[in-house]
């Protein structure tokens, strides 16, 4: 569990690098109203400084992750004017680390 | 069990996966799957199957299922993996049985089942052979990977490839944009040698429409707007083919909105990503958005390809007070189509 843990973790960070915080999918999103993390590049910023630095509780991503209707609007724009992240897909893949990373506590609770 | 798991995994996203794992659908009632298909003779065995999914037959009952989980997630109620979260829903009152018993609407009564009707009677109108797969119709479970449960919906998804390849299934067409693009591009990410031929409607509809002198032509003319589905637009490409369907149809006008609202960069109108569960308010704000979007064309009805998308969209417009009908292409398409 925890290898497939670090390995999808490793996948996300690699994956986030390639952003180049040209903020073009902000205006993109449509959860957007006024703060960075209403948005795609917000969100993903939030992903990198949780992962890398520990920033913020699972708690406060987790609201970030699952206000994001996964309308790929973001992906598209980067595709066709930035760097080609895949920011959806990372989204949705950061939300699966939360469910692995809890629903491996629960069991160990469980015993 | 870690108290802190119900603070991020939010429940209505451990409901809908329960739901999809354990009852066959998002919505987690016991509903009969084949109820829609009453009447329409429609065989086991043929050519093409129709992929019929849980959005346009059991989407009349969102609202309940959804006024459910926010009470339960107002009042607290967690994750129990142990218990299963619907005796944790009966625990503090919240009885999910009585979501179905409420709806008494049936059949063509329903908004929803209506649309998949028409499509139905729109692929026998074109000639397609097609059957179903009544009551052994698994849940492609779609929602559960947006949810971010990527290894139940793998097993899933394998089960179903195991499913479909005993029924003899081999050419599948899918009606939910959602589940057409899980069983066309993310199956065969996660299934050795996945060889199923998978459709979205709109492709067999634009085939037939194609090679056939069949005109379909509406008798009162008719203006509409169409809203792209997410699914429909980004994952599955199918807005420029959408358009040369609607642009077949006659008497019909499509009127575009802003270039950056429609085709691939449609906005979304907040039915995506399991957002209802979780932020009702931020969705409805999106839904009166896109809505605004669309009314700026000054079209009486707007036209989409999602039961989500209509759901979002009709709340959008009952929220406006505004005078637009909303409609599926499949009922469009139904009506102009000659018997």
């Amino acid at each position: 569990m925890k290898s497939k843990l670090q390995a999808l973790e490793k996948d996300i960070i690699e994956g986030l690098r390639q952003c180049s915080h040209c903020k073009m999918c902000v205006s993109a999103c449509p959860t957007y109203e006024g703060w960075y993390t209403q948005s795609s590049m917000g969100r993903l910023a939030a992903i990198y400084a949780f992962l890398m630095y520990g920033l913020g509780s699972e708690k406060e991503l987790s609201k970030l992750l699952f206000s994001c209707s996964t309308c790929r609007r973001c992906q598209n724009i980067c595709r066709a004017m930035s760097a080609g992240v895949e920011t959806t897909d990372l989204i949705v893949k950061a939300r699966n680390l939360l469910a692995i990373k809890f629903e491996a506590k629960g069991e160990d609770a469980n015993g | 069990m870690d108290k802190s798991y119900k603070h991020v995994i939010p429940t209505g996203h451990v409901y809908i996966k329960e739901s999809v794992l354990e009852k066959g659908n998002v919505f987690g009632v016991s509903a009969d799957k084949t109820a829609w298909a009453t009447g329409l003779d429609l065989p086991k065995k043929a050519d093409y199957t129709v992929f019929a999914g849980c959005g346009y037959q059991l989407m009349k009952y969102a609202d309940g299922m959804l006024a459910s989980v926010r009470t339960a997630e107002k009042m607290g109620v967690g994750m129990e993996k142990v218990v299963g979260i619907s005796k944790a829903f009966g625990k503090v009152g919240i009885d999910l049985a009585g979501i179905t018993g409420r709806i008494t609407t049936a059949g063509a009564e329903d908004i929803y089942t209506r649309v998949l009707i028409s499509a139905i009677n729109v692929l026998k109108k074109l000639s397609v052979d097609i059957g179903y797969m009544g009551t052994e119709e698994p849940c492609c479970g779609s929602p559960i990977y947006y949810s971010g449960f990527a290894d139940d919906y793998i097993n899933n998804a394998q089960k179903n490839y195991g499913l479909f390849k005993s029924m003899g299934v081999k050419k599948l067409i899918g009606v939910m944009p959602a589940c057409t693009a899980s069983l066309k591009n993310l199956y065969p990410q996660y299934i050795n040698g996945y060889d199923l031929e998978v459709k979205h409607f709109i492709e067999v509809v634009a085939d037939r429409l194609r090679e056939s002198s069949i005109k379909p032509v509406l008798k009162k003319k008719m203006t509409i707007a169409y809203h792209d589905p997410c699914q429909i637009s980004r994952v599955l490409n199918l807005s420029k083919l959408t358009r040369e369907v609607i642009s077949r149809i006659g008497g019909l006008e499509l009127r575009e909105p802003e270039v950056d609202q429609t085709g691939e960069w449609s906005t979304c109108c907040g039915g995506g990503g399991g957002m209802e569960v979780t932020f009702p308010e931020l969705c409805e704000r999106l839904a009166v958005r896109r809505v605004n979007e669309l009314m700026a064309t000054g079209v009486p009805v707007i036209a989409t390809s999602c039961p989500a998308c209509m759901m979002q969209l009709m709340k959008g417009v009952s929220k406006l007070k505004a005078r637009v009908k909303v409609v599926d292409l499949a009922e469009i398409l139904d009506e102009a189509l000659p018997q």
